[in-house]
């Protein structure tokens, strides 16, 4: 075999069969995910997707959605940042544990989470914090629902780019002057940007699926709390497949526009430096 | 440079823009009604004909309707956590009454009925015509889940009655947790053919209703309860009435493909005519009060004596209840009323002079020579008619008819015409002796005859029988029954509604 791979037309050969099993296996499931929508597509109609955009209900929950899942996304990065940080850097008693806890909302089935935030705001402290904004059957609890998901997600991207980043660079900077204040913003964060935006993608796709948690905590009130994940589960209940399917081929559009969006722009000019 | 407050401050003003735009509601200013708003659970089964229902009430009234939506079962746990919100409205009774069992739910308001039938697609391409085809090998079925649905739950006892579900089940591909998911399974093709509600077709013309004569006892309850924990149970009350009302809800519910209930007639407040024999007043002069605060609804009540009312009811007076000081009396114009509902009795007594005086101890003894007795009207009163059917039962009408120096209308006056010392023994209800215990001695009559039981039933012709029923209930509950109690009335409902 070593003889073999030698020779560079053999090496050519075999390289081919490698890439070549390997986009078969890889295309596969493209295949399958593409199949699926056009399984959608052809289930509805432009008339069915036109009908969906007319729908002011539907309207509502397309602007609810987008506007909740970027406040979420970015709520994410603020927390899950540190985190992730503090996860990679610092040693501390008990850290095993923190992780694990950490994980919990990967965990647990979606709905427990709705479950939980439920039980809490009815507590007396939960309820002294409705007392000054509203949460349970509200916009602001749809949004604490897909934080405490999407959230979860974004701190797990964000400690393994915090771990692959080499504690090196920040060091060296250090010792130039810099305070670890300084060598984090001027340092780490640019080389962790990369893993900042996946996280926040991550948070914001995460956040858009989100369903469970949002159905028991924040309702399905139409015009209110109804977001696009709801109106497919509203459309399927009264046995309105087209709609429902509309409606999801809608939020499959949208995803792929803010991903694409994000993935090109990316937070380059934020973080000062092109991607 | 430090790129710290750059990213900081961008951030922070990226996420104050997006809180903006979310506090910022454009349609807010042109549908602002005025009125606190409902919040209503509703299975989302119902979601079509309930949202119709509610936008009317909007229009109708301005007070704005929150619908939340979900299965009935999930919606319950919810509201239990949530221990908010005005109504329930789920897609059979039987959640209603866990709701009410666990002190959630108080008044129910029916308003249709479902049936099982078996969903095929249109044609019916596997000519399915009952129940016994569904056992046929290559079938594939989709069940609603056994125990989480009404329709799979009722579905499989009926079957089981009927000695099918053994064969059946072996057939069954898939448990669904909702109906609808069984009939979008059909619709797809993922399955042959389902059990489903009637009213759950129409939104599938794609699919057709087998009628399986071996599901017809399975059959389930839409109705609405107003929550216990509502901080604005006349409001719920007055949505729930429109949502059952036959001129309001309910045609909307039957385009639906539901069967309705016969509702109420609507109206903001509906006025409603009470009959009631007058010794009943003291203990149901409050309850009524209450109900009329709760419902937001005003009785008018007529106390009379029982003989007068039944006289009215006879010339055509029809009161929307009847509430008879005995039996007798409603047996005389039962055509005109439901079923009567036996709520209390109270016994005749004798009520004589402190210490019993002329020592009176059965009522034989009231025709003693040189008494001086005092009676109701037999033909003015319950009481007198009561009274003279017992004295007739006992063959001593004529004897003690002889003492007699007084016939009211109302027992009130003999006692008091007793307490004046004009008389030696009256004879009442015990439930008119409770404030003169102590004055008075009273003798208890131990006779059948001497057993008035008070019934009470809804006018057949009532524009408002299930506000009547409503009324049963609220006099049927603890806090009424205690009244009855403390009037010196025996209670005798079964069932005390909480």
């Amino acid at each position: 075999m070593n003889g073999d791979l030698s020779k560079p037309g053999s090496q050519q050969t075999s390289d081919r069969v490698f890439l070549a099993s390997f986009a078969l296996l890889g295309g596969t499931y493209l295949l399958l995910l593409l199949a699926m929508l056009a399984a959608d597509l052809a289930y509805t109609s432009p008339g069915h997707l036109w009908r969906a955009l007319q729908s002011p209900e539907i309207r509502y929950a397309v602007r609810l959605s987008l506007l909740s899942c970027s406040l979420t996304a970015l709520l994410s990065l603020w927390v899950a940042v540190p985190i992730g940080y503090l996860m990679a850097r610092w040693p501390f008693p008990g850290k095993g544990l923190v992780d694990a806890l950490l994980d919990i909302p990967i965990v647990l089935p979606p709905l427990v989470i709705g479950l939980s935030l439920l039980i809490l705001f009815q507590t007396p402290p939960g309820r002294a914090v409705e007392r000054v904004i509203p949460m349970t059957y509200a916009v602001p609890g749809v949004i604490l629902a897909q934080f405490m998901v999407a959230c979860a997600f974004a701190v797990r991207t964000l400690r393994a780019t915090f771990d692959q980043i080499s504690p090196r660079h920040e060091q060296v900077a250090m010792t130039l002057g810099c305070t670890r204040s300084q060598a984090f913003w001027r340092v780490v964060l640019p080389e962790a940007r990369r893993g900042v935006l996946t996280a926040g993608t991550l948070a914001w796709a995460r956040a858009l699926g989100e369903f469970g948690p949002i159905l028991v905590f924040s309702g399905a009130t139409r015009m209110k709390t109804e977001v696009l994940s709801t109106t497919v589960f509203l459309e399927l209940s009264v046995g309105n497949l087209e709609a429902a399917v509309a409606v999801s081929l809608l939020m499959v559009a949208a995803a792929i526009g803010v991903l694409l969006l994000i993935r090109s722009q990316g937070l380059a000019p934020m973080l000062g430096r092109p991607l | 440079m430090n790129p710290a407050p750059k990213i900081i401050g961008g951030s922070l003003l990226a996420i104050l823009v997006l809180v903006g735009l979310l506090s910022w509601n454009p349609r807010r200013g042109a549908d602002r009604t005025p009125g606190r708003p409902l919040l209503v659970y509703c299975a989302a089964g119902l979601k079509g004909p309930v949202a119709q229902v509610a936008r009317d009430y909007e229009r109708r009234t301005g007070i704005p309707v929150q619908l939340q939506y979900g299965g009935s079962g999930l919606l319950l746990s919810n509201l239990r956590v949530a221990r908010r919100g005005d109504l329930y409205l789920a897609a059979d009774h039987t959640y209603l009454d866990a709701g009410r069992s666990n002190g959630l739910v108080a008044e129910v308001l029916p308003l249709a009925r479902m049936r099982a039938v078996i969903a095929v697609p249109a044609g019916n391409p596997r000519r399915i015509q009952s129940a016994a085809d569904l056992e046929a090998a290559p079938l594939q079925l989709g069940w609603a889940n056994v125990e989480s649905t009404a329709v799979g739950r009722l579905s499989q006892s009926v079957l089981k009655t009927a000695g099918l579900w053994e064969a059946i089940f072996p057939r069954i591909k898939v448990f669904k947790p909702t109906v609808n998911d069984v009939a979008n399974d059909v619709k797809l093709g993922a399955v042959d053919a389902g059990v489903v509600w009637d009213a759950t077709l129409v939104d599938y013309p794609e699919l057709e209703a087998v009628a399986a004569p071996e599901l017809e006892p399975a059959e389930a309850g839409v109705a609405v309860g107003v929550l216990t924990f509502s901080e604005q149970p006349t409001e719920a009350l007055r949505f729930a009435r429109f949502l059952g009302a036959r001129d309001a809800g309910l045609p909307v519910f039957s385009r639906a493909g539901f069967r309705v209930v016969a509702g109420d007639q609507w109206s903001e407040r509906p006025e409603v005519v009470l009959y009631s024999g007058g010794v009943n007043r003291i203990a149901i002069e409050e309850s009524l009060r209450e109900f009329e605060a709760r419902e937001g609804v005003s009785v008018t009540r007529v106390y009379n004596g029982c003989g007068i009312l039944t006289a009215q009811i006879r010339s055509g007076q029809r009161p929307d209840a009847y509430f008879a000081c005995d039996v007798s009396f409603m047996t005389t114009v039962a055509a005109h009323f439901e079923p009567p509902t036996d709520l209390s009795e109270t016994r005749m007594v004798l009520l004589t002079q402190p210490g019993n005086p002329r020592d009176l101890r059965i009522l034989a003894d009231l025709a003693k020579p040189g008494l001086a007795i005092g009676v109701a009207n037999e033909q003015q009163s319950a009481l007198g008619a009561l009274t003279a059917r017992l004295l007739r039962a006992e063959g001593l009408f004529d004897a003690v008819m002889a003492n007699v120096r007084v016939q009211t209308p109302t027992a009130d006056l003999l006692v008091n015409q007793l307490r004046a010392g004009g008389l030696d023994a009256v004879v009442v209800y015990a439930a008119n002796t409770r404030q003169v215990r102590d004055l008075l001695t009273v003798i208890e009559l131990p006779q059948e005859a001497a057993l008035a039981i008070q019934p009470y039933a809804v006018g057949r012709d009532s524009n408002n029988a299930h506000l009547m029923e409503r009324l049963l209930e609220w006099l049927k509950s603890g806090t009424s029954r205690r009244r009855f109690e403390d009037s010196g009335f025996r209670w005798r409902a079964v069932g005390e509604a909480p």
